[in-house]
């Protein structure tokens, strides 16, 4: 298994397998510059880092056909696992999505079933052949979806609930969803939201006053509008290229809250700039766009699924984290994956762009 | 739009157009991204970078009251109040204190408070090495001029600040002192020391209140709390101009102590009037370990550590503790090497009847002096040919002499051992000494210790003669090393190389109470749940057990042990009949341990007065050690102060009024 073989090196994705490495390494670069006298979180973060590479190593190589057969014992591994920390779950900040596993410290599965609901979910739409969807297909789908959906929602994690519906939108989306109903559904949502404005404006809910500390900053309560402030401050002062690794003032100094985790990107933006920042969204874009490319040329449906479901979760989880930070979306606690701190982030984000890079090693057909 | 939808190439076609559109939206919302990044980074830099520079934003902690400690039904013992500090702010806005401007800040504070300059300079010095952003306490429990003087200043000098802060307040001061010790500020050298208790790894910093000593210390963890924190926004001044966010500080956790505040405050007074004013008195419950009573004399009084420690008299008054010859914060019943005296020789006796030297049915031994080689040893008693039980009862040391050397050494250390002699109990406090037993190994061990040093001293003795002089004694203490018939008969009744604390007898006495079992003294009987100073949440705390063990005890010995002890202070011409006690069936032993040979005897090197007991006889409840240092006579000095500790205790039981203690005191 371990000998090279020519055709594996020649048509691997290098690329991306490099900007996921720098993109890592530079998220442990920021968690050390986030808590300089914490030195466990980045030792525990290059734990999971090699650890994750042998496990997207391992999937790499083997035939993602192979992996797909164990789906539904993924599947059901993950609604246990969320069941699990349903009834004996930490609850940090907020959310009770911590399950403690003794010396091993412990792990959030709700980024696990993540990936194992997708791989599910790609299974079952790999054998529908119908196009444009029925509604009793969509309805099927919708089953295998909501069980994790719900689980996580219990957990009181709307980042994480809004990233399962990321890639169960997308996959509807590719797989040929009426355009009329697409359409339908794009006027609700935009109805709804429009129609909620004024009760989130008189609501006094942190989720509602993390919305109004955005986009009418001075109806918002001071703490929430503080901590926008703090992270705008850090990044803008970061300037154009940056106050040097480890210079930072505002992260380190707990102006930012959960720097090391959801919050990393202000770090980046306060000590790399401008420069380090674009350096960084780059690489996120052209791993997307890869992956994009990885479900034009995949060999069969199930590549090609899996790869657009998870460019969905991917560019989801993204745009939050970067764009929470940037004022440009409410705060919504959820990673940055590949740099937040995080040992199942870490570990499920590389499991699933293994599954990616197998498929697209396996593009031309034999 | 699907003319064919089974043609795979038109399905093709169609998932490529909407991964193309999906592509597109990736590229839009990555724009967008760079675009907003480029407006904070580069468009606004300035403007931010201004009020990062500003600081605008300060965190300022509101320190958490520690949990309070109670004794065992709830009474309260030890409770923080809040006093204002006065500190001085490093960093504020725009205007920085360096460590240049010392000097200056340091004359304006003590010209203007009450503050002794000497002591500031020192704090001031340890400062310099802190991070700037925590603030400097120039003045502890201000008074409400200082507070005014700092308030009226407000506008001159923001970065000096009125802060509330609670205050360890001991409300019986030196009540059970040793056993709950004192709070005082982190030290420099703590927090420096990676593996300590208060390292900065562990997230301690300059100025944290944590405990020092006793309990305290021990359960630190426990009784700190979760600090708050106040965010606020200062203007380019320094002064505070708004608060944005707040997190209430969550106190620390109530611990319940095993102390019984009722018969510690009468041991406190019966360790006031011991009369060379040192001593120890534990009691404790011998069927579980928990300790009613725990007394060390001299005491202290920890509020001069928790509140007097930034003043004048506080300082003095702890620079006293430490020079005192008395040793006031020495804790005797944990740390206190004593001769156990007499109280020894129901281990020898103990030991004796299990190893067979002497049995239940035949164990009478000739008592009264000895003649050992060319040295007599004295006896103070020579009743004939006691056996064992009278041989306790009348504390015949001549019987000892003979049973220790029959027995002979190891059969002897065997059984030192199994009684945890030479071991630390456990107890839950830092410290604890673990004491020398009276064994041939520890006085090899001694003596190689002192012949090491003499031949070190004469590495640099001045000439040769005394170079030779200084070897020769080095070999002459190595040959004395040995194990002699003396050491065995002296350590067989208590005297001798033997180095016990008040602890060990104590849970000695309560493994002769109930038939062997040793269970670990302790303080701790629960701590509430809650919250601890990571802000993580806490179930109730119980003192766990750990390091019982069992003494091997026949009911036949076990028998022995009480008719012997029962007898010492019910019986005429028993030892400890200071301590009879109508209906409560106190058993005892008295113990004199030899101070200094008879001729130097004055009233510095008296006699210290041991007394070991147990209540009632069968089925006891509570059991304890008293020692009176240099007063003379176990039965005379130290019985009686266990007396009135067990008539408080026997009143309480039976629902008799607890009072006319004064009179009692006299009985014996």
């Amino acid at each position: 298994m371990l000998a090279p073989n020519p055709r594996f090196i020649r048509d691997f994705d290098w690329l991306s397998f490099l900007l996921i490495i720098g993109l890592m390494a530079f998220g442990i670069v920021q968690i050390h510059s986030a808590k300089p006298n914490d030195s466990s979180l980045w030792r525990k973060q290059i734990v999971a880092m090699v650890l994750g590479l042998i496990v997207m190593f391992i999937v790499t190589k083997m035939d993602y056909n192979r992996i797909f057969g164990l789906a539904p014992y993924l599947y059901g591994l993950g609604i246990f696992l969320l069941i699990l920390v349903l009834l004996f779950g930490e609850t940090i900040n907020g959310n009770k999505n911590w399950l403690k596993l003794g010396p091993l410290g412990g792990m959030q599965p709700s980024e696990l079933a993540k990936i194992f609901t997708l791989m599910m979910l790609v299974r079952f739409f790999s054998d529908v052949r119908e196009r444009p969807l029925r509604l009793k297909t969509i309805f099927t789908a919708g089953l295998i979806w909501i069980v994790p959906t719900v689980l996580v929602y219990l957990e009181g994690d709307t980042g994480s609930t809004l990233s399962y519906i990321s890639f169960f939108v997308v996959l509807l989306f590719v797989c040929g969803l009426r355009w009329s109903w697409i359409l339908a559904g794009f006027a609700v949502v935009i109805l709804a939201g429009y129609l909620a404005i004024p009760s989130i404006k008189n609501s006094t809910s942190y989720k509602a006053e993390r919305i109004k500390a955005v986009y009418w900053p001075e109806l918002a309560a001071k703490r929430y509008r503080y901590q926008n402030e703090q992270s705008y401050i850090a990044i803008g002062s970061g300037g154009p290229y940056g106050k040097g690794i480890g210079s930072g003032t505002q992260g380190p100094l707990g102006f930012v809250p959960e720097v090391h985790s959801d919050f990393i990107f202000t770090i980046a933006g306060e000590e790399t700039g401008f420069l380090g920042c674009s350096l960084a969204l780059g690489a996120y874009l052209v791993i997307i766009w890869r992956l994009v490319q990885t479900a034009q040329q995949s060999r069969d449906r199930e590549g090609t699924l899996l790869a657009a479901g998870y460019t969905g979760l991917l560019l989801y989880h993204v745009a939050i984290s970067v764009g929470m930070v940037l004022g440009l979306l409410p705060i919504m606690g959820i990673p940055l994956p590949l740099m937040s701190h995080g040992g199942t982030s870490i570990l499920a984000t590389l499991f699933a762009l293994g599954l990616c890079l197998s498929v697209r090693l396996r593009r031309f057909v034999n | 739009m699907t003319n064919n939808p089974g043609d795979p190439f038109e399905v093709k076609r169609q998932m490529d157009l909407r991964l193309e559109i999906i592509r597109f939206l990736a590229v839009a919302i990555f724009v967008a991204l760079g675009a907003r990044l480029y407006w904070l980074q580069v468009k606004n830099y300035e403007s931010y970078r201004e009020q990062a520079d500003s600081n605008r934003y300060k965190t300022i902690p509101i320190p958490a009251r520690r949990g309070r400690i109670l004794d065992r039904n709830g009474k309260l013992l030890v409770d923080s109040r809040y006093a204002y500090n006065i500190v001085l702010e490093r960093k504020l806005g725009k205007r920085e204190v360096t460590p240049k401007q010392f000097p200056e800040v340091q004359k304006l504070l003590t010209d203007n408070l009450d503050i002794e300059p000497a002591w500031l300079a020192k704090r001031f010095e340890a400062a310099i090495y802190a991070p700037k952003h925590i603030p400097i306490v120039v003045k502890e429990d201000a008074s409400s001029r200082e507070v005014q003087w700092v308030a009226a200043h407000q506008n001159e000098y923001p970065e000096i600040r009125v802060e509330r802060a609670p205050q360890r307040h001991y409300l019986y001061g030196g009540l059970a002192a040793h056993a709950i010790g004192y709070v005082g500020e982190v030290s420099l050298a703590q927090l420096n020391n990676p593996n300590g208790q208060y390292s900065q790894e562990k997230g301690f910093k300059f100025g944290d209140i944590v405990g020092q000593a006793g309990l305290e210390r021990y359960y630190n963890g426990v009784l700190t709390g979760r600090d708050g924190w106040r965010k606020v926004i200062v203007n380019s001044l320094g002064k505070i101009e708004d608060e944005v966010d707040k997190s209430e500080p969550i106190p620390g956790r109530d611990v319940y102590t095993t102390l019984d505040f009722d018969l510690q405050q009468e041991a406190e007074k019966q360790g006031d009037s011991m009369p060379a004013g040192r001593g120890a008195i534990g009691m404790m419950d011998p069927n579980n370990g928990e300790i009613f009573v725990f007394v060390s004399r001299p005491s202290f009084d920890p509020n001069t550590f928790s509140q007097r420690a930034k003043t004048q008299e506080g300082r003095e008054e702890i620079v006293e503790y430490y020079q005192d010859e008395n040793r006031p914060l020495y804790n005797r019943m944990i740390q206190g090497g004593f001769v156990p005296g007499s109280t020894w020789k129901l281990m020898t006796s103990v030991a004796a009847l299990n190893e067979g030297v002497i049995t239940p049915k035949d164990s009478r031994i000739q008592d009264g002096g000895i003649q050992l080689g060319s040295y007599f040893m004295n006896s103070m008693s020579h009743s004939g040919m006691p056996d064992v039980v009278t041989a306790i009862t009348i504390s015949a040391d001549g019987y000892y002499y003979r049973l220790g050397l029959k027995m002979g050494e190891a059969r002897f250390a065997k059984w030192v051992e199994k009684f945890g002699f030479g071991h630390r109990t456990g107890i839950d406090l830092p410290h604890e000494d673990p004491g020398l037993p009276p064994t041939a190994a520890t006085k090899q061990k001694t003596y190689e210790a002192i012949s090491k040093r003499k031949l070190k001293e004469a590495e640099s003795a001045p000439t040769p003669e005394a170079k030779k002089r200084l070897v020769y004694q080095a070999e002459q203490i190595l040959r004395d090393a040995k194990w002699t018939d003396y050491d065995m008969a002296a350590s067989a009744f208590g005297q001798g190389q033997n180095k016990s604390t008040p602890v060990q007898l104590m849970r000695y006495v309560a493994g002769l109470a109930n038939g062997g079992k040793m269970h670990t003294p302790h303080l701790l009987l629960k701590a509430v749940a809650g919250t601890d100073r990571n802000d993580v949440p806490q179930p109730e705390l119980r003192y766990e057990e750990k390091g019982f063990f069992t003494v091997p005890m026949s009911p036949e010995i076990h028998d022995i042990v009480k008719r012997g002890m029962f007898g010492a202070v019910n019986v005429g011409g028993g030892t400890g009949a200071g301590s009879r006690i109508e209906g409560f069936d106190v058993c005892g032993k008295t113990g004199t341990a030899q101070v200094a040979s008879n001729e130097r005897a004055g009233s510095k090197n008296k006699d210290h007065a041991w007394f070991i007991s147990f209540a009632p006889r069968d089925k006891p409840e509570i059991c304890g050690v008293v020692l009176t240092e240099n007063a003379g006579f176990g039965g005379k000095q130290s019985a009686p102060r266990a007396k009135a500790i067990y008539d408080i205790y026997y009143r309480r039981k039976t629902g008799l009024p607890v009072d006319a203690q004064a009179q009692l005191i006299k009985t014996p």
